[in-house]
């Protein structure tokens, strides 16, 4: 059948088309899926540190801070500092947050750095570029559809949509509807 | 004709200045206001305030690690600061922004909550900071004023 050879086509240029995307895609919808016990985007590293010389809570200057920050090793372009409350000090350097408790001299350093190949990811997957990407990611979507719709018909007779597909079909279907009753 | 000259040259010098005052990476919807309202106003007055939109400016001092969807912005006073909130995946700020100064645009609103939904929501913030939580620190009812923010500009 002609309409046979074509959706085939069709599918099967899709999916080399989606492929990328695809995976993507799969790779980040589980890293945020989770994202209740870890951060899929950033890796945060802690390090508590002791400072030899205390900090006068009354003289706080910016040769202070300096002198912190001389002290950590912290070599970062110095962005701003902050009193969140009358004990702490807050030092913000380019990647890293240093809070400084000036009552027992620690200092808890924040390092934030990208996570590679997943920041990228999430960042596409989430659409947080907006702008041209959003209507790249719903063409990506339609694609998608089309990609399962054509997959339906691809093969014929006892494998196909009207014998082992019709019963994948129907349990792909009730899956999610199951998880709906469940849940909602 | 000179008077027209004159109001198109202050039009045009006002609308430059507006715009080079909130050069930055741009987040959400442009800002419409000008003029930023002090958070320590707010943090004054904030009934004041609920509901009505306003702009304002500061260090920010915290951002949400996990969705990017929230700002602690410092206040012109010190030990204060504001958040401002955004929806889940419409804004998402980004780590870097933390210690830059940002222009948040938004609708100042009050959260009321009853001891226990303020020991979830506590809980909920300091999993997203990644801290420990003690429940003794909420010791009853909380309300809670914040930014509900559409758009905002965080300088580089």
């Amino acid at each position: 059948m002609k309409w046979r050879k074509w959706n085939n086509i069709i599918h099967r240029d899709l999916g080399y088309l989606c492929f990328g995307l695809t995976i993507i895609y799969a790779i980040s919808g589980i890293a945020v899926n989770h994202i209740d016990i870890w951060n899929p985007s950033y890796t945060i590293e802690r390090i508590q540190s002791q400072l030899a010389k205390p900090v006068s809570k009354e003289q706080l200057s910016r040769a202070t801070i300096f002198e912190i920050l001389a002290e950590l090793d912290e070599t970062g372009l110095y962005k701003n500092s902050f009193r969140p409350d009358p004990q702490t000090l807050q030092i913000f350097v380019e990647g890293n947050t240093l809070t400084v408790n000036l009552g027992t001299n620690t200092v808890l350093q924040e390092k934030v750095t990208p996570r590679p190949v997943l920041h990228q990811m999430n960042f596409l997957h989430l659409n947080h570029p907006k702008k041209l990407w959003s209507w790249f990611a719903d063409l990506y979507a339609i694609f998608l559809g089309a990609l399962a719709v054509t997959g339906l018909f691809v093969l014929r007779g006892k494998k196909g949509i009207t014998g082992r597909g019709a019963w994948l079909t129907t349990a792909g279907i009730l899956l999610p509807l199951l998880f709906l009753g469940l849940y909602l | 004709m000179k008077k027209i000259i004159f109001a198109l040259v202050l039009l045009i010098f006002s609308s430059a200045t507006s715009l080079l005052a909130f050069e930055g990476d741009k987040f959400g919807k442009p800002l419409t206001l000008t003029e930023p309202t002090k958070v320590s106003e707010i943090e004054k007055s904030p009934q004041a305030f609920v509901g009505k939109r306003v702009l304002i400016s500061g260090t920010v001092v915290e951002v949400c690690s996990t969705r990017g969807c929230w700002l602690d912005i410092a206040s012109d006073t010190p030990f204060e600061k504001i958040q401002a909130k955004v929806t889940d995946g419409v804004i998402v700020f980004p780590m870097s922004a933390r210690g830059r100064t940002a222009y948040v645009e938004g609708v100042v609103e009050e959260l009321k909550f009853s001891k226990k939904d303020a020991l979830k929501y506590q809980r909920h913030k300091a999993r997203e900071k990644g801290i420990p939580f003690d429940p003794a620190t909420v010791t009853g009812p909380q309300t809670i004023y914040r930014l509900r923010a559409h758009g905002a500009v965080i300088e580089k």
